[in-house]
Protein backbone atom coordinates (compact mmCIF):
# COMPACT_ATOMS: atom_id res chain seq x y z
CA UNK A 1 0.00 0.00 0.00
CA UNK A 2 1.21 3.47 -0.77
CA UNK A 3 2.22 5.11 2.49
CA UNK A 4 3.31 8.50 1.20
CA UNK A 5 0.03 9.45 -0.40
CA UNK A 6 -3.36 9.24 1.19
CA UNK A 7 -4.82 6.40 -0.81
CA UNK A 8 -7.93 5.89 1.26
CA UNK A 9 -11.47 7.22 0.95
CA UNK A 10 -12.15 10.41 2.93
CA UNK A 11 -14.14 10.10 6.13
CA UNK A 12 -16.98 12.03 4.55
CA UNK A 13 -17.24 9.49 1.77
CA UNK A 14 -17.21 6.52 4.14
CA UNK A 15 -19.92 8.26 6.10
CA UNK A 16 -22.12 8.60 3.02
CA UNK A 17 -21.51 4.92 2.36
CA UNK A 18 -22.68 4.14 5.90
CA UNK A 19 -25.82 6.20 5.30
CA UNK A 20 -26.49 4.63 1.93
CA UNK A 21 -26.56 7.92 0.06
CA UNK A 22 -23.94 7.26 -2.65
CA UNK A 23 -24.60 6.05 -6.19
CA UNK A 24 -24.27 2.30 -6.42
CA UNK A 25 -21.01 2.31 -8.38
CA UNK A 26 -19.32 4.29 -5.62
CA UNK A 27 -20.77 2.02 -2.97
CA UNK A 28 -19.35 -0.96 -4.81
CA UNK A 29 -15.80 0.40 -5.05
CA UNK A 30 -15.91 1.47 -1.38
CA UNK A 31 -17.16 -1.93 -0.32
CA UNK A 32 -14.31 -3.58 -2.24
CA UNK A 33 -11.74 -1.23 -0.69
CA UNK A 34 -13.04 -1.94 2.80
CA UNK A 35 -12.61 -5.63 2.21
CA UNK A 36 -8.94 -5.01 1.35
CA UNK A 37 -8.15 -2.32 3.94
CA UNK A 38 -8.39 -3.00 7.64
CA UNK A 39 -7.84 0.64 8.61
CA UNK A 40 -10.87 1.81 6.65
CA UNK A 41 -12.93 -1.16 7.83
CA UNK A 42 -12.25 -0.02 11.36
CA UNK A 43 -13.22 3.54 10.50
CA UNK A 44 -16.38 2.26 8.83
CA UNK A 45 -17.30 0.39 12.03
CA UNK A 46 -16.83 3.51 14.13
CA UNK A 47 -18.78 5.72 11.74
CA UNK A 48 -21.59 3.22 11.53
CA UNK A 49 -21.89 3.07 15.31
CA UNK A 50 -22.06 6.87 15.42
CA UNK A 51 -24.64 6.96 12.63
CA UNK A 52 -26.82 4.36 14.31
CA UNK A 53 -26.66 6.36 17.52
CA UNK A 54 -27.69 9.61 15.90
CA UNK A 55 -30.38 7.82 13.90
CA UNK A 56 -31.83 6.20 16.97
CA UNK A 57 -31.90 9.56 18.71
CA UNK A 58 -33.81 10.91 15.71
CA UNK A 59 -37.57 11.49 15.91
CA UNK A 60 -38.23 10.36 19.45
CA UNK A 61 -42.00 10.64 19.42
CA UNK A 62 -43.54 7.24 19.27
CA UNK A 63 -46.05 7.17 16.52
CA UNK A 64 -49.48 7.50 18.00
CA UNK A 65 -51.29 6.24 14.92
CA UNK A 66 -52.92 2.91 15.16
CA UNK A 67 -50.81 0.56 13.17
CA UNK A 68 -52.67 -2.51 14.27
CA UNK A 69 -53.84 -3.29 10.73
CA UNK A 70 -50.35 -3.03 9.35
CA UNK A 71 -48.90 -5.04 12.22
CA UNK A 72 -51.67 -7.63 11.91
CA UNK A 73 -50.84 -7.94 8.23
CA UNK A 74 -47.11 -8.30 8.81
CA UNK A 75 -47.40 -10.97 11.46
CA UNK A 76 -49.28 -13.16 9.00
CA UNK A 77 -45.94 -13.70 7.29
CA UNK A 78 -43.85 -16.66 8.32
CA UNK A 79 -40.60 -15.96 10.12
CA UNK A 80 -37.30 -17.20 8.79
CA UNK A 81 -35.15 -19.59 10.70
CA UNK A 82 -31.42 -20.06 10.22
CA UNK A 83 -32.11 -23.25 8.28
CA UNK A 84 -34.15 -21.34 5.68
CA UNK A 85 -31.24 -19.17 4.65
CA UNK A 86 -29.37 -20.58 1.69
CA UNK A 87 -25.61 -20.32 1.93
CA UNK A 88 -24.57 -17.30 -0.03
CA UNK A 89 -24.56 -18.19 -3.68
CA UNK A 90 -21.18 -18.81 -5.16
CA UNK A 91 -20.50 -16.31 -7.89
CA UNK A 92 -19.45 -17.94 -11.11
CA UNK A 93 -16.46 -15.60 -11.36
CA UNK A 94 -14.49 -15.30 -8.18
CA UNK A 95 -11.06 -14.70 -9.58
CA UNK A 96 -9.38 -13.04 -12.52
CA UNK A 97 -6.52 -14.83 -14.23
CA UNK A 98 -3.52 -12.84 -15.30
CA UNK A 99 -0.32 -13.84 -17.03
CA UNK A 100 1.26 -15.91 -14.31
CA UNK A 101 -1.17 -15.88 -11.44
CA UNK A 102 -4.76 -15.23 -10.53
CA UNK A 103 -6.41 -12.79 -8.19
CA UNK A 104 -9.39 -13.50 -5.96
CA UNK A 105 -11.91 -10.71 -6.26
CA UNK A 106 -13.47 -8.96 -3.28
CA UNK A 107 -16.95 -10.37 -2.74
CA UNK A 108 -18.94 -7.47 -4.17
CA UNK A 109 -16.80 -7.39 -7.31
CA UNK A 110 -17.20 -11.13 -7.81
CA UNK A 111 -20.93 -10.56 -7.67
CA UNK A 112 -20.75 -7.61 -10.08
CA UNK A 113 -18.68 -9.67 -12.52
CA UNK A 114 -21.02 -12.61 -12.23
CA UNK A 115 -22.55 -12.21 -15.68
CA UNK A 116 -19.13 -12.59 -17.25
CA UNK A 117 -16.47 -10.10 -18.25
CA UNK A 118 -15.95 -9.08 -21.83
CA UNK A 119 -12.40 -7.83 -22.13
CA UNK A 120 -11.62 -5.28 -24.80
CA UNK A 121 -8.11 -4.36 -25.86
CA UNK A 122 -7.47 -0.63 -25.87
CA UNK A 123 -4.36 1.19 -27.05
CA UNK A 124 -1.11 0.98 -25.08
CA UNK A 125 -1.54 -2.48 -23.57
CA UNK A 126 -4.66 -1.58 -21.64
CA UNK A 127 -7.59 -3.98 -21.37
CA UNK A 128 -11.00 -2.97 -20.20
CA UNK A 129 -14.09 -4.91 -19.13
CA UNK A 130 -17.18 -2.88 -18.35
CA UNK A 131 -19.60 -3.88 -15.68
CA UNK A 132 -23.18 -2.72 -15.80
CA UNK A 133 -23.92 -1.60 -12.24
CA UNK A 134 -25.99 1.56 -12.37
CA UNK A 135 -26.95 4.47 -14.57
CA UNK A 136 -25.08 7.16 -12.68
CA UNK A 137 -21.58 5.80 -12.99
CA UNK A 138 -19.51 3.80 -15.39
CA UNK A 139 -17.75 0.87 -13.77
CA UNK A 140 -15.00 -1.18 -15.30
CA UNK A 141 -12.16 -3.52 -14.61
CA UNK A 142 -8.90 -2.32 -16.11
CA UNK A 143 -5.97 -4.60 -16.69
CA UNK A 144 -2.72 -2.85 -17.61
CA UNK A 145 -0.33 -5.36 -19.15
CA UNK A 146 3.29 -5.22 -17.93
CA UNK A 147 4.98 -2.25 -19.56
CA UNK A 148 1.74 -0.57 -20.57
CA UNK A 149 1.02 3.13 -20.61
CA UNK A 150 -2.26 4.99 -20.98
CA UNK A 151 -2.34 8.18 -23.04
CA UNK A 152 -2.11 11.42 -21.04
CA UNK A 153 -5.64 12.25 -20.03
CA UNK A 154 -7.67 14.58 -17.89
CA UNK A 155 -10.87 13.77 -16.07
CA UNK A 156 -14.06 15.69 -16.57
CA UNK A 157 -15.68 14.43 -13.45
CA UNK A 158 -14.54 12.13 -10.69
CA UNK A 159 -12.80 8.86 -11.18
CA UNK A 160 -12.08 6.40 -8.41
CA UNK A 161 -9.52 3.74 -9.10
CA UNK A 162 -9.03 0.84 -6.72
CA UNK A 163 -5.84 -1.13 -7.28
CA UNK A 164 -6.62 -4.80 -6.86
CA UNK A 165 -3.35 -6.42 -7.84
CA UNK A 166 0.04 -5.31 -9.15
CA UNK A 167 0.91 -1.62 -9.30
CA UNK A 168 0.96 1.45 -11.50
CA UNK A 169 2.62 4.85 -11.31
CA UNK A 170 1.97 8.39 -12.44
CA UNK A 171 3.70 11.69 -11.75
CA UNK A 172 2.31 11.70 -8.18
CA UNK A 173 3.61 8.31 -7.16
CA UNK A 174 3.22 4.57 -7.27
CA UNK A 175 0.01 2.80 -6.30
CA UNK A 176 -0.27 -0.73 -5.01
CA UNK A 177 -2.95 -3.22 -4.04
CA UNK A 178 -5.81 -1.75 -1.97
CA UNK A 179 -4.90 1.84 -2.86
CA UNK A 180 -7.97 4.00 -3.44
CA UNK A 181 -7.25 6.88 -5.80
CA UNK A 182 -9.62 9.74 -6.57
CA UNK A 183 -9.04 11.94 -9.59
CA UNK A 184 -11.08 14.94 -10.59
CA UNK A 185 -11.01 17.44 -13.41
CA UNK A 186 -7.92 19.20 -12.08
CA UNK A 187 -5.81 16.14 -12.58
CA UNK A 188 -4.04 15.32 -15.77
CA UNK A 189 -2.08 12.13 -15.67
CA UNK A 190 -0.46 9.36 -17.61
CA UNK A 191 -0.42 6.10 -15.66
CA UNK A 192 2.23 3.51 -16.49
CA UNK A 193 2.59 0.00 -15.17
CA UNK A 194 5.84 -1.91 -15.23
CA UNK A 195 4.73 -5.12 -13.57
CA UNK A 196 1.11 -5.06 -14.76
CA UNK A 197 -1.88 -3.95 -12.77
CA UNK A 198 -5.48 -4.97 -12.22
CA UNK A 199 -7.83 -2.17 -11.13
CA UNK A 200 -11.50 -1.52 -10.67
CA UNK A 201 -12.50 1.98 -11.76
CA UNK A 202 -15.67 4.01 -11.32
CA UNK A 203 -16.22 7.15 -13.37
CA UNK A 204 -18.99 9.64 -13.15
CA UNK A 205 -18.16 11.15 -16.50
CA UNK A 206 -15.96 10.34 -19.48
CA UNK A 207 -12.26 11.03 -19.72
CA UNK A 208 -10.86 13.71 -21.97
CA UNK A 209 -7.58 12.87 -23.66
CA UNK A 210 -5.26 15.83 -23.84
CA UNK A 211 -2.29 14.59 -25.79
CA UNK A 212 -1.47 13.60 -29.34
CA UNK A 213 -3.64 11.54 -31.61
CA UNK A 214 -5.71 10.25 -28.76
CA UNK A 215 -7.40 13.66 -28.62
CA UNK A 216 -9.15 12.73 -31.82
CA UNK A 217 -11.04 10.13 -29.91
CA UNK A 218 -12.63 12.58 -27.53
CA UNK A 219 -16.00 13.00 -29.26
CA UNK A 220 -16.22 9.27 -29.81
CA UNK A 221 -15.27 8.64 -26.24
CA UNK A 222 -18.00 10.91 -25.00
CA UNK A 223 -20.43 9.36 -27.41
CA UNK A 224 -19.47 5.90 -26.17
CA UNK A 225 -20.06 6.96 -22.61
CA UNK A 226 -23.48 8.30 -23.43
CA UNK A 227 -24.24 5.14 -25.30
CA UNK A 228 -23.25 3.05 -22.31
CA UNK A 229 -25.46 5.12 -20.07
CA UNK A 230 -28.33 4.95 -22.53
CA UNK A 231 -28.05 1.20 -22.88
CA UNK A 232 -28.19 0.83 -19.13
CA UNK A 233 -31.23 2.98 -18.60
CA UNK B 1 -17.24 -30.34 13.77
CA UNK B 2 -17.68 -33.81 15.22
CA UNK B 3 -18.72 -32.15 18.39
CA UNK B 4 -21.86 -32.48 20.40
CA UNK B 5 -21.38 -28.91 21.47
CA UNK B 6 -22.75 -27.69 18.21
CA UNK B 7 -22.39 -23.96 17.43
CA UNK B 8 -26.15 -23.72 17.33
CA UNK B 9 -26.17 -24.60 21.00
CA UNK B 10 -24.00 -21.58 21.62
CA UNK B 11 -26.35 -19.28 19.85
CA UNK B 12 -29.35 -20.52 21.83
CA UNK B 13 -27.29 -20.06 24.98
CA UNK B 14 -26.66 -16.50 23.89
CA UNK B 15 -30.38 -16.14 23.51
CA UNK B 16 -31.09 -17.32 27.00
CA UNK B 17 -28.64 -14.66 28.15
CA UNK B 18 -30.99 -12.13 26.59
CA UNK B 19 -31.17 -8.70 28.21
CA UNK B 20 -33.14 -8.63 31.40
CA UNK B 21 -34.79 -5.25 30.88
CA UNK B 22 -38.13 -6.35 29.38
CA UNK B 23 -38.64 -2.95 27.80
CA UNK B 24 -35.28 -2.86 25.98
CA UNK B 25 -35.30 -3.08 22.20
CA UNK B 26 -33.09 -6.17 22.38
CA UNK B 27 -35.53 -7.94 24.68
CA UNK B 28 -38.47 -7.04 22.44
CA UNK B 29 -36.65 -8.23 19.34
CA UNK B 30 -35.67 -11.55 20.93
CA UNK B 31 -39.27 -11.95 22.14
CA UNK B 32 -40.57 -11.22 18.64
CA UNK B 33 -38.39 -14.02 17.33
CA UNK B 34 -38.68 -16.52 20.17
CA UNK B 35 -42.41 -16.46 20.68
CA UNK B 36 -43.75 -14.56 17.67
CA UNK B 37 -45.03 -12.03 20.17
CA UNK B 38 -47.22 -9.53 18.35
CA UNK B 39 -47.16 -7.36 21.47
CA UNK B 40 -43.37 -7.09 21.44
CA UNK B 41 -43.40 -6.49 17.70
CA UNK B 42 -46.03 -3.80 18.09
CA UNK B 43 -43.79 -1.99 20.59
CA UNK B 44 -40.87 -2.15 18.16
CA UNK B 45 -43.12 -0.85 15.43
CA UNK B 46 -44.15 2.12 17.56
CA UNK B 47 -40.56 2.90 18.46
CA UNK B 48 -38.96 2.53 15.09
CA UNK B 49 -41.50 3.50 12.46
CA UNK B 50 -40.87 7.24 12.79
CA UNK B 51 -37.09 6.71 12.71
CA UNK B 52 -37.35 4.55 9.61
CA UNK B 53 -39.70 7.09 8.06
CA UNK B 54 -37.16 9.85 8.77
CA UNK B 55 -34.40 7.78 7.15
CA UNK B 56 -36.65 7.25 4.13
CA UNK B 57 -37.32 10.98 3.79
CA UNK B 58 -33.61 11.73 4.01
CA UNK B 59 -32.73 9.21 1.30
CA UNK B 60 -35.74 9.45 -1.02
CA UNK B 61 -37.38 12.83 -0.23
CA UNK B 62 -40.67 11.16 -1.00
CA UNK B 63 -43.45 10.58 1.51
CA UNK B 64 -45.03 7.60 -0.19
CA UNK B 65 -41.69 5.85 -0.62
CA UNK B 66 -40.86 6.53 3.00
CA UNK B 67 -44.14 4.96 4.11
CA UNK B 68 -43.42 1.98 1.88
CA UNK B 69 -39.99 1.74 3.47
CA UNK B 70 -41.48 1.58 6.97
CA UNK B 71 -43.67 -1.31 5.92
CA UNK B 72 -40.94 -3.10 3.98
CA UNK B 73 -38.31 -2.69 6.71
CA UNK B 74 -40.62 -3.70 9.56
CA UNK B 75 -41.76 -6.74 7.58
CA UNK B 76 -38.09 -7.72 7.34
CA UNK B 77 -37.60 -7.13 11.06
CA UNK B 78 -40.50 -9.51 11.72
CA UNK B 79 -39.33 -12.14 9.27
CA UNK B 80 -35.72 -12.12 10.45
CA UNK B 81 -36.32 -11.64 14.16
CA UNK B 82 -35.46 -15.26 14.92
CA UNK B 83 -32.02 -14.74 13.41
CA UNK B 84 -31.18 -11.94 15.82
CA UNK B 85 -29.17 -12.57 18.93
CA UNK B 86 -26.99 -10.42 21.10
CA UNK B 87 -23.84 -11.45 19.24
CA UNK B 88 -25.19 -9.42 16.35
CA UNK B 89 -24.92 -6.16 18.22
CA UNK B 90 -27.62 -3.83 19.42
CA UNK B 91 -31.19 -4.05 18.16
CA UNK B 92 -30.79 -0.48 16.95
CA UNK B 93 -27.89 -1.26 14.67
CA UNK B 94 -29.57 -4.45 13.44
CA UNK B 95 -32.75 -2.56 12.50
CA UNK B 96 -30.75 0.34 11.05
CA UNK B 97 -28.96 -2.07 8.70
CA UNK B 98 -32.23 -3.65 7.61
CA UNK B 99 -33.84 -0.26 6.94
CA UNK B 100 -30.85 1.17 5.03
CA UNK B 101 -30.45 -1.96 2.93
CA UNK B 102 -34.13 -2.26 2.09
CA UNK B 103 -34.23 1.41 1.16
CA UNK B 104 -31.27 0.97 -1.15
CA UNK B 105 -32.81 -2.05 -2.89
CA UNK B 106 -36.19 -0.31 -3.16
CA UNK B 107 -34.63 2.70 -4.86
CA UNK B 108 -32.63 0.57 -7.25
CA UNK B 109 -35.74 -1.34 -8.24
CA UNK B 110 -37.60 1.91 -8.74
CA UNK B 111 -34.84 3.32 -10.94
CA UNK B 112 -34.78 0.02 -12.84
CA UNK B 113 -31.10 -0.48 -12.13
CA UNK B 114 -29.62 -3.83 -13.07
CA UNK B 115 -29.97 -6.24 -10.19
CA UNK B 116 -26.45 -7.64 -10.33
CA UNK B 117 -25.58 -6.31 -6.90
CA UNK B 118 -27.89 -5.92 -3.93
CA UNK B 119 -27.53 -4.07 -0.65
CA UNK B 120 -26.50 -7.28 1.06
CA UNK B 121 -23.53 -7.60 -1.31
CA UNK B 122 -22.50 -4.00 -0.73
CA UNK B 123 -22.81 -3.89 3.05
CA UNK B 124 -21.73 -7.35 4.04
CA UNK B 125 -23.56 -8.10 7.23
CA UNK B 126 -24.42 -11.52 8.45
CA UNK B 127 -28.05 -10.70 9.01
CA UNK B 128 -29.08 -13.77 7.15
CA UNK B 129 -26.60 -16.42 8.08
CA UNK B 130 -26.20 -18.55 11.13
CA UNK B 131 -24.07 -17.67 14.02
CA UNK B 132 -21.18 -20.04 13.35
CA UNK B 133 -18.03 -18.50 11.96
CA UNK B 134 -18.06 -20.75 8.92
CA UNK B 135 -21.20 -21.96 7.19
CA UNK B 136 -22.08 -25.46 8.29
CA UNK B 137 -21.68 -26.72 4.74
CA UNK B 138 -18.11 -25.47 4.62
CA UNK B 139 -17.24 -27.35 7.78
CA UNK B 140 -18.60 -30.66 6.64
CA UNK B 141 -18.34 -30.29 2.91
CA UNK B 142 -15.28 -31.04 0.88
CA UNK B 143 -14.74 -27.54 -0.35
CA UNK B 144 -11.27 -26.92 -1.67
CA UNK B 145 -11.43 -23.29 -0.65
CA UNK B 146 -11.77 -24.17 3.02
CA UNK B 147 -8.01 -24.34 3.51
CA UNK B 148 -7.61 -20.88 2.06
CA UNK B 149 -10.43 -19.56 4.21
CA UNK B 150 -8.91 -21.07 7.32
CA UNK B 151 -5.63 -19.33 6.62
CA UNK B 152 -7.39 -15.99 6.14
CA UNK B 153 -9.19 -16.49 9.42
CA UNK B 154 -5.97 -17.48 11.13
CA UNK B 155 -4.39 -14.21 10.06
CA UNK B 156 -7.28 -12.23 11.52
CA UNK B 157 -7.12 -14.29 14.67
CA UNK B 158 -3.81 -12.67 15.54
CA UNK B 159 -5.66 -9.41 16.10
CA UNK B 160 -7.76 -10.87 18.90
CA UNK B 161 -6.84 -10.74 22.57
CA UNK B 162 -4.64 -13.69 23.54
CA UNK B 163 -7.27 -15.61 25.58
CA UNK B 164 -9.80 -15.45 22.71
CA UNK B 165 -7.15 -16.53 20.21
CA UNK B 166 -6.38 -19.54 22.36
CA UNK B 167 -9.98 -20.80 22.52
CA UNK B 168 -10.56 -20.24 18.81
CA UNK B 169 -7.38 -22.12 18.01
CA UNK B 170 -8.47 -25.06 20.17
CA UNK B 171 -12.01 -25.27 18.86
CA UNK B 172 -11.89 -24.11 15.25
CA UNK B 173 -8.36 -24.94 14.19
CA UNK B 174 -7.46 -27.98 16.30
CA UNK B 175 -11.08 -29.16 16.18
CA UNK B 176 -11.33 -29.97 19.89
CA UNK B 177 -14.66 -30.20 21.66
CA UNK B 178 -15.53 -27.44 24.08
CA UNK B 179 -14.93 -29.80 27.02
CA UNK B 180 -11.52 -30.86 25.76
CA UNK B 181 -10.50 -27.30 25.02
CA UNK B 182 -11.57 -26.08 28.46
CA UNK B 183 -9.55 -28.83 30.08
CA UNK B 184 -6.45 -28.15 27.99
CA UNK B 185 -6.62 -24.40 28.66
CA UNK B 186 -7.51 -25.04 32.33
CA UNK B 187 -10.47 -22.69 32.27
CA UNK B 188 -14.12 -23.32 33.21
CA UNK B 189 -16.40 -24.40 30.37
CA UNK B 190 -18.53 -21.26 30.77
CA UNK B 191 -15.48 -19.03 30.40
CA UNK B 192 -14.43 -20.91 27.32
CA UNK B 193 -17.84 -20.48 25.75
CA UNK B 194 -18.04 -16.79 26.45
CA UNK B 195 -14.50 -16.20 25.12
CA UNK B 196 -15.38 -18.22 22.06
CA UNK B 197 -18.52 -16.21 21.49
CA UNK B 198 -16.76 -12.87 21.93
CA UNK B 199 -13.84 -13.98 19.77
CA UNK B 200 -16.06 -15.21 16.97
CA UNK B 201 -18.16 -12.03 17.05
CA UNK B 202 -15.00 -9.93 16.90
CA UNK B 203 -13.62 -12.03 14.06
CA UNK B 204 -16.79 -11.65 12.08
CA UNK B 205 -16.53 -7.93 12.59
CA UNK B 206 -12.87 -7.89 11.53
CA UNK B 207 -13.45 -9.98 8.47
CA UNK B 208 -16.57 -8.05 7.66
CA UNK B 209 -17.80 -10.60 5.15
CA UNK B 210 -19.62 -13.87 5.08
CA UNK B 211 -17.06 -16.54 4.53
Amino acid sequence: MNNDLDCHPATEMINKYVQGSLPTGWNVVLSAHLELCQKCRQEYGDLESAEVLSWSEGPVEEVANDFSDLVANIIQHPQQSAADIPLSQESSITEIHMLDHSFTLPRVLAKAANDGLEWKKLAGGINQAKVNIDTETQCEFIYMSPGSQTPMHRHQGNEITLVLDGSFSDSSGTYEAADFIIRNNNDEHQPVSEEGCLCFAVLDSPLTFTQGLARLFNPINRFKFRKTIARQS
Amino acid sequence: MPDTDHPAVDSSNARSLAPVDPDSDEYLLVETGNSQSSKAFNRLFQRYSSKIYAMGMKLTRNEQLSKDLVQEAMLNVWRKARLYDLDRGTAQSWIFTIARNRCFDMLRKLKRQPNCVTADDIWPQDNGSESALLPEGALHGEQGSLVAEASIIASYCKQLPEPQQAVIEQVYILDRTHDEAAEILKIPLGTLKSRLRLGVAKLRQLIGIDL
